[in-house]
Protein backbone atom coordinates (compact mmCIF):
# COMPACT_ATOMS: atom_id res chain seq x y z
CA UNK A 1 0.00 0.00 0.00
CA UNK A 2 2.62 2.60 0.83
CA UNK A 3 4.26 1.68 -2.44
CA UNK A 4 0.51 2.88 -4.15
CA UNK A 5 0.66 6.06 -2.30
CA UNK A 6 4.36 6.62 -3.72
CA UNK A 7 3.60 5.78 -6.75
CA UNK A 8 -0.19 8.02 -6.64
CA UNK A 9 1.62 10.81 -4.80
CA UNK A 10 1.21 13.40 -7.51
CA UNK A 11 -2.28 12.20 -8.75
CA UNK A 12 -3.92 12.33 -5.30
CA UNK A 13 -2.25 15.71 -4.48
CA UNK A 14 -3.75 17.14 -7.25
CA UNK A 15 -7.35 16.19 -6.44
CA UNK A 16 -7.09 16.66 -2.77
CA UNK A 17 -6.22 19.96 -4.13
CA UNK A 18 -9.44 20.43 -6.02
CA UNK A 19 -10.85 19.65 -2.95
CA UNK A 20 -9.40 21.75 -0.07
CA UNK A 21 -7.61 24.67 -2.40
CA UNK A 22 -4.26 23.29 -0.45
CA UNK A 23 -1.69 20.67 -0.76
CA UNK A 24 1.36 20.98 1.36
CA UNK A 25 -0.45 19.77 4.37
CA UNK A 26 -2.03 16.92 2.75
CA UNK A 27 1.47 15.95 1.34
CA UNK A 28 2.92 16.16 5.35
CA UNK A 29 -0.19 13.89 6.29
CA UNK A 30 0.34 11.25 3.57
CA UNK A 31 4.47 10.79 4.51
CA UNK A 32 3.08 10.83 8.18
CA UNK A 33 0.96 7.57 7.33
CA UNK A 34 3.25 5.81 5.16
CA UNK A 35 6.12 6.62 8.03
CA UNK A 36 4.41 5.23 10.77
CA UNK A 37 1.96 2.81 9.65
CA UNK A 38 1.91 -0.11 10.78
CA UNK A 39 4.54 0.95 13.76
CA UNK A 40 3.96 1.44 17.37
CA UNK A 41 4.29 5.33 17.18
CA UNK A 42 1.42 4.93 14.75
CA UNK A 43 -1.20 6.18 16.70
CA UNK A 44 0.53 8.99 18.34
CA UNK A 45 1.85 10.51 14.88
CA UNK A 46 -1.51 10.13 13.22
CA UNK A 47 -3.04 12.70 15.89
CA UNK A 48 -0.24 14.99 15.62
CA UNK A 49 -0.45 15.14 11.69
CA UNK A 50 -4.61 14.87 11.58
CA UNK A 51 -4.32 17.98 14.03
CA UNK A 52 -2.86 19.94 11.33
CA UNK A 53 -5.59 19.13 8.86
CA UNK A 54 -7.90 19.70 11.58
CA UNK A 55 -6.94 23.37 12.06
CA UNK A 56 -6.60 23.82 8.65
CA UNK A 57 -9.72 22.76 6.37
CA UNK A 58 -13.21 21.67 7.34
CA UNK A 59 -14.37 18.57 8.78
CA UNK A 60 -16.30 17.82 5.80
CA UNK A 61 -13.58 18.54 3.43
CA UNK A 62 -11.32 16.53 5.08
CA UNK A 63 -14.01 13.45 4.93
CA UNK A 64 -13.78 13.86 1.55
CA UNK A 65 -10.35 14.19 0.59
CA UNK A 66 -10.32 10.72 2.89
CA UNK A 67 -12.86 9.39 0.67
CA UNK A 68 -10.94 10.38 -2.18
CA UNK A 69 -7.69 8.40 -1.04
CA UNK A 70 -10.12 5.61 -0.15
CA UNK A 71 -11.05 5.30 -3.77
CA UNK A 72 -7.70 5.77 -5.18
CA UNK A 73 -5.46 3.55 -2.69
CA UNK A 74 -6.68 -0.07 -2.11
CA UNK A 75 -6.51 -0.94 1.73
CA UNK A 76 -6.66 2.60 2.72
CA UNK A 77 -8.06 2.98 6.30
CA UNK A 78 -10.53 5.91 5.12
CA UNK A 79 -12.84 4.83 8.04
CA UNK A 80 -10.37 4.39 10.49
CA UNK A 81 -8.67 7.69 10.30
CA UNK A 82 -12.28 9.29 9.84
CA UNK A 83 -12.52 7.85 13.12
CA UNK A 84 -9.32 9.28 14.48
CA UNK A 85 -10.10 12.47 12.80
CA UNK A 86 -13.28 13.16 14.59
CA UNK A 87 -11.41 12.49 17.85
CA UNK A 88 -9.08 15.07 17.24
CA UNK A 89 -11.77 17.18 16.15
CA UNK A 90 -13.29 16.67 19.68
CA UNK A 91 -10.81 17.39 21.05
CA UNK A 92 -9.85 20.35 19.23
CA UNK A 93 -13.26 21.50 20.20
CA UNK A 94 -13.18 21.17 23.88
CA UNK A 95 -10.29 22.91 24.47
CA UNK A 96 -11.38 25.61 22.05
CA UNK A 97 -15.02 25.66 24.53
CA UNK A 98 -12.08 25.64 27.31
CA UNK A 99 -10.74 29.01 25.97
CA UNK A 100 -14.22 30.85 25.52
CA UNK A 101 -15.26 29.48 29.10
CA UNK A 102 -12.44 30.94 30.71
CA UNK A 103 -12.18 34.30 28.81
CA UNK A 104 -15.79 34.99 29.69
CA UNK A 105 -14.54 34.50 33.49
CA UNK A 106 -11.89 37.27 32.98
CA UNK A 107 -14.67 39.31 31.08
CA UNK A 108 -17.01 39.24 34.18
CA UNK A 109 -14.24 39.92 36.39
CA UNK A 110 -12.59 42.60 34.60
CA UNK A 111 -16.20 44.27 34.06
CA UNK A 112 -17.07 44.36 37.80
CA UNK A 113 -14.80 45.51 40.03
CA UNK A 114 -15.45 46.53 43.36
CA UNK A 115 -13.88 49.08 45.18
CA UNK A 116 -13.54 50.07 48.80
CA UNK A 117 -12.94 53.62 48.19
CA UNK A 118 -13.73 55.19 51.96
CA UNK A 119 -13.76 53.29 55.29
CA UNK A 120 -16.49 51.64 55.64
CA UNK A 121 -17.38 52.38 51.77
CA UNK A 122 -17.29 50.50 49.01
CA UNK A 123 -17.70 51.32 45.29
CA UNK A 124 -19.23 49.11 42.64
CA UNK A 125 -19.22 50.42 39.06
CA UNK A 126 -21.68 48.29 36.38
CA UNK A 127 -20.66 48.80 32.95
CA UNK A 128 -22.02 47.22 29.99
CA UNK A 129 -24.79 44.78 28.85
CA UNK A 130 -25.64 42.40 31.63
CA UNK A 131 -26.79 38.98 31.16
CA UNK A 132 -27.97 36.71 33.43
CA UNK A 133 -24.78 35.21 33.76
CA UNK A 134 -22.98 37.94 34.85
CA UNK A 135 -25.23 39.48 36.67
CA UNK A 136 -25.03 36.18 39.17
CA UNK A 137 -21.44 36.14 39.42
CA UNK A 138 -21.33 39.97 39.84
CA UNK A 139 -23.92 39.84 42.81
CA UNK A 140 -21.92 36.50 44.47
CA UNK A 141 -19.00 38.75 44.20
CA UNK A 142 -20.47 41.87 45.76
CA UNK A 143 -21.63 40.31 49.07
CA UNK A 144 -18.61 38.92 49.08
CA UNK A 145 -16.76 41.94 49.17
CA UNK A 146 -19.32 43.82 51.47
CA UNK A 147 -19.05 40.58 53.91
CA UNK A 148 -15.07 40.41 54.32
CA UNK A 149 -14.77 44.06 54.49
CA UNK A 150 -17.34 44.23 56.84
CA UNK A 151 -18.65 47.94 54.69
CA UNK A 152 -21.48 49.83 56.25
CA UNK A 153 -22.95 51.51 52.51
CA UNK A 154 -22.38 50.21 49.36
CA UNK A 155 -22.55 52.54 45.74
CA UNK A 156 -23.68 50.70 42.61
CA UNK A 157 -22.59 53.74 39.83
CA UNK A 158 -24.97 52.80 36.86
CA UNK A 159 -23.23 55.15 34.56
CA UNK A 160 -21.42 52.56 31.89
CA UNK A 161 -25.30 50.70 32.13
CA UNK A 162 -26.83 51.13 28.43
CA UNK A 163 -30.04 50.31 29.31
CA UNK A 164 -32.33 48.72 32.13
CA UNK A 165 -35.07 46.63 31.46
CA UNK A 166 -37.03 44.55 33.76
CA UNK A 167 -34.38 41.92 33.62
CA UNK A 168 -31.62 43.72 35.00
CA UNK A 169 -34.00 45.99 36.92
CA UNK A 170 -35.09 42.88 38.91
CA UNK A 171 -31.38 41.53 39.39
CA UNK A 172 -30.12 44.85 40.85
CA UNK A 173 -33.56 44.99 43.11
CA UNK A 174 -32.74 41.40 44.27
CA UNK A 175 -29.23 42.38 45.13
CA UNK A 176 -29.88 45.17 46.78
CA UNK A 177 -31.93 43.40 48.98
CA UNK A 178 -29.32 40.86 49.39
CA UNK A 179 -26.70 43.49 50.74
CA UNK A 180 -29.35 45.02 53.03
CA UNK A 181 -29.82 41.67 54.40
CA UNK A 182 -25.72 42.06 55.50
CA UNK A 183 -26.39 45.10 57.04
CA UNK A 184 -25.20 47.41 54.72
CA UNK A 185 -26.68 50.41 53.31
CA UNK A 186 -26.95 50.95 49.08
CA UNK A 187 -26.92 53.71 47.28
CA UNK A 188 -27.14 53.87 43.50
CA UNK A 189 -25.83 56.66 41.35
CA UNK A 190 -25.64 57.63 37.48
CA UNK A 191 -29.07 56.76 36.50
CA UNK A 192 -29.55 58.28 33.26
CA UNK A 193 -32.48 60.53 32.09
CA UNK A 194 -33.53 58.61 29.43
CA UNK A 195 -33.37 55.14 31.56
CA UNK A 196 -35.30 56.95 34.60
CA UNK A 197 -38.15 57.92 32.45
CA UNK A 198 -38.05 53.76 31.17
CA UNK A 199 -37.93 52.80 34.38
CA UNK A 200 -41.02 54.59 35.44
CA UNK A 201 -42.74 53.61 32.36
CA UNK A 202 -42.00 49.71 32.87
CA UNK A 203 -42.68 50.01 36.67
CA UNK A 204 -39.05 49.52 38.36
CA UNK A 205 -38.79 50.43 41.45
CA UNK A 206 -35.70 51.63 43.39
CA UNK A 207 -37.64 52.11 46.67
CA UNK A 208 -35.64 50.20 48.95
CA UNK A 209 -31.68 51.91 48.17
CA UNK A 210 -31.10 55.80 48.48
CA UNK A 211 -30.59 57.22 45.15
CA UNK A 212 -28.43 59.75 44.10
CA UNK A 213 -27.44 61.74 41.34
CA UNK A 214 -23.43 61.06 40.42
CA UNK A 215 -20.42 59.33 42.18
CA UNK A 216 -19.77 62.41 44.18
CA UNK A 217 -23.25 62.97 46.15
CA UNK A 218 -23.47 59.06 46.57
CA UNK A 219 -19.87 59.33 48.22
CA UNK A 220 -20.98 62.35 49.98
CA UNK A 221 -23.80 60.75 51.00
CA UNK A 222 -22.12 57.80 52.28
CA UNK A 223 -19.38 59.32 54.19
CA UNK A 224 -21.56 61.69 55.81
CA UNK A 225 -23.71 58.65 57.20
CA UNK A 226 -20.66 56.34 58.34
CA UNK A 227 -19.12 59.66 60.16
CA UNK A 228 -22.05 60.23 62.25
CA UNK A 229 -22.89 56.57 63.18
CA UNK A 230 -19.12 56.39 63.90
CA UNK A 231 -19.58 59.61 66.61
CA UNK A 232 -22.45 58.02 67.81
CA UNK A 233 -20.67 55.02 68.86
CA UNK A 234 -18.32 56.78 70.62
CA UNK B 1 -52.89 34.35 14.09
CA UNK B 2 -52.40 37.45 12.29
CA UNK B 3 -49.64 36.63 9.08
CA UNK B 4 -46.43 38.14 9.75
CA UNK B 5 -44.39 38.27 5.93
CA UNK B 6 -41.00 39.00 6.00
CA UNK B 7 -41.05 41.09 3.14
CA UNK B 8 -43.43 43.70 4.38
CA UNK B 9 -40.51 44.60 7.00
CA UNK B 10 -36.89 46.24 7.09
CA UNK B 11 -35.37 44.48 9.16
CA UNK B 12 -35.30 40.80 10.62
CA UNK B 13 -33.62 39.46 13.60
CA UNK B 14 -33.92 35.63 14.79
CA UNK B 15 -33.71 35.10 18.52
CA UNK B 16 -32.09 31.89 19.31
CA UNK B 17 -30.46 32.20 22.58
CA UNK B 18 -29.49 34.92 25.10
CA UNK B 19 -26.97 36.73 23.05
CA UNK B 20 -29.35 37.16 20.38
CA UNK B 21 -31.04 39.64 22.44
CA UNK B 22 -28.67 42.23 23.04
CA UNK B 23 -28.17 42.01 18.89
CA UNK B 24 -31.95 42.47 18.96
CA UNK B 25 -31.38 45.69 21.12
CA UNK B 26 -28.70 46.70 18.98
CA UNK B 27 -30.01 46.88 15.73
CA UNK B 28 -33.66 48.45 16.65
CA UNK B 29 -31.26 51.20 18.20
CA UNK B 30 -29.79 51.77 14.68
CA UNK B 31 -32.61 52.24 13.03
CA UNK B 32 -34.90 54.32 15.87
CA UNK B 33 -31.50 56.17 15.69
CA UNK B 34 -31.46 56.88 12.07
CA UNK B 35 -35.00 57.59 11.88
CA UNK B 36 -34.39 60.51 14.33
CA UNK B 37 -36.12 59.29 17.34
CA UNK B 38 -35.12 61.43 20.71
CA UNK B 39 -32.31 59.73 22.77
CA UNK B 40 -35.43 58.86 25.47
CA UNK B 41 -37.70 57.71 22.76
CA UNK B 42 -35.06 55.18 21.66
CA UNK B 43 -34.05 54.04 25.08
CA UNK B 44 -37.86 53.18 25.74
CA UNK B 45 -38.05 51.51 22.00
CA UNK B 46 -34.76 49.36 22.60
CA UNK B 47 -35.84 48.27 26.26
CA UNK B 48 -39.49 47.47 24.71
CA UNK B 49 -37.66 45.22 22.16
CA UNK B 50 -35.56 43.79 25.25
CA UNK B 51 -38.46 42.96 27.06
CA UNK B 52 -40.22 41.27 23.99
CA UNK B 53 -36.97 39.25 22.53
CA UNK B 54 -36.26 38.27 26.44
CA UNK B 55 -40.09 36.56 26.29
CA UNK B 56 -39.66 34.68 23.30
CA UNK B 57 -36.07 33.66 24.09
CA UNK B 58 -37.49 32.59 27.83
CA UNK B 59 -41.01 31.19 26.74
CA UNK B 60 -40.88 30.32 23.21
CA UNK B 61 -37.16 28.92 23.00
CA UNK B 62 -36.83 31.04 19.98
CA UNK B 63 -38.48 33.62 16.99
CA UNK B 64 -38.04 36.93 15.23
CA UNK B 65 -38.33 40.17 16.04
CA UNK B 66 -39.54 42.22 12.66
CA UNK B 67 -38.91 45.94 12.34
CA UNK B 68 -39.89 48.40 10.06
CA UNK B 69 -40.60 52.47 9.05
CA UNK B 70 -44.03 53.16 8.84
CA UNK B 71 -44.26 56.68 7.09
CA UNK B 72 -47.99 58.18 7.09
CA UNK B 73 -48.66 61.48 8.43
CA UNK B 74 -46.10 60.94 11.02
CA UNK B 75 -43.28 58.41 10.67
CA UNK B 76 -43.79 55.38 13.19
CA UNK B 77 -41.06 52.39 14.35
CA UNK B 78 -43.66 49.49 14.83
CA UNK B 79 -42.18 45.97 15.77
CA UNK B 80 -43.59 42.54 15.39
CA UNK B 81 -42.06 39.80 18.07
CA UNK B 82 -43.34 36.66 16.55
CA UNK B 83 -43.12 33.34 17.75
CA UNK B 84 -44.56 29.88 17.59
CA UNK B 85 -44.19 29.07 21.43
CA UNK B 86 -46.76 27.65 23.84
CA UNK B 87 -48.77 30.25 23.63
CA UNK B 88 -50.38 32.67 26.26
CA UNK B 89 -53.67 31.23 28.14
CA UNK B 90 -55.19 34.31 29.57
CA UNK B 91 -53.66 37.24 27.39
CA UNK B 92 -55.59 39.68 29.62
CA UNK B 93 -53.73 38.92 32.75
CA UNK B 94 -50.57 38.29 30.79
CA UNK B 95 -50.40 42.22 30.09
CA UNK B 96 -51.66 43.16 33.84
CA UNK B 97 -48.16 44.31 35.90
CA UNK B 98 -47.13 42.15 38.27
CA UNK B 99 -48.17 39.18 36.15
CA UNK B 100 -45.56 36.11 35.83
CA UNK B 101 -45.29 32.50 35.41
CA UNK B 102 -41.50 32.38 35.91
CA UNK B 103 -39.99 32.69 39.27
CA UNK B 104 -37.72 35.60 40.35
CA UNK B 105 -39.61 37.88 37.07
CA UNK B 106 -41.02 41.13 38.48
CA UNK B 107 -43.61 40.52 35.98
CA UNK B 108 -43.40 43.82 34.31
CA UNK B 109 -42.58 42.85 30.93
CA UNK B 110 -45.43 43.11 28.90
CA UNK B 111 -47.55 45.93 30.66
CA UNK B 112 -44.21 47.72 30.31
CA UNK B 113 -43.78 47.08 27.02
CA UNK B 114 -47.65 48.68 26.62
CA UNK B 115 -46.63 51.95 28.12
CA UNK B 116 -43.42 52.53 26.80
CA UNK B 117 -44.78 52.23 23.30
CA UNK B 118 -48.21 54.60 21.48
CA UNK B 119 -49.84 51.06 20.65
CA UNK B 120 -49.98 47.90 21.82
CA UNK B 121 -51.67 44.69 19.66
CA UNK B 122 -51.40 41.17 21.18
CA UNK B 123 -52.79 37.78 19.40
CA UNK B 124 -52.15 34.51 21.28
CA UNK B 125 -52.87 30.90 20.72
CA UNK B 126 -52.27 28.27 23.37
CA UNK B 127 -49.96 25.81 21.55
CA UNK B 128 -49.64 27.82 18.62
CA UNK B 129 -47.77 31.08 19.36
CA UNK B 130 -47.47 34.75 20.16
CA UNK B 131 -47.45 37.80 17.42
CA UNK B 132 -47.26 40.90 19.70
CA UNK B 133 -47.00 44.35 17.48
CA UNK B 134 -46.22 47.30 19.09
CA UNK B 135 -45.74 51.06 17.08
CA UNK B 136 -44.08 54.65 18.65
CA UNK B 137 -44.54 57.38 16.79
CA UNK B 138 -41.61 60.19 16.31
CA UNK B 139 -42.76 62.97 18.32
CA UNK B 140 -41.34 66.61 16.06
CA UNK B 141 -41.15 69.64 17.78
Amino acid sequence: MKQKIVNNMDILLEELHKITGRKAKWEEFLVSFMESYDSDAYEKKMRDSLANLVEEFKLSDIARGLDRIGEKIEGFPAGEVLRQVLQVADHALEEKNMVIKELKEVLAELATPTIRIWKDVVVAPLIGTLDSERAQSMAERLLEFVADTRAKVVIVDVTGVPLIDTIVGGFLIEMFNAVKLLGCEVVITGIKPSIAHTLVKLGVDFNMVTVKRDLESGLRYAISITEKEGKGAV
Amino acid sequence: MRDIKMEDYDMLVKINDERDIVVARQMVKDFAKRMGFSLADITKISTAVSELARNIFRYAGSGFIYIRENTGEEKEIEIAAVDKGPGIENVEAAVEAGFTTSKGSLGLGLSGVRRLMDSFFIESEVNRGTVVIVTKRRRTF
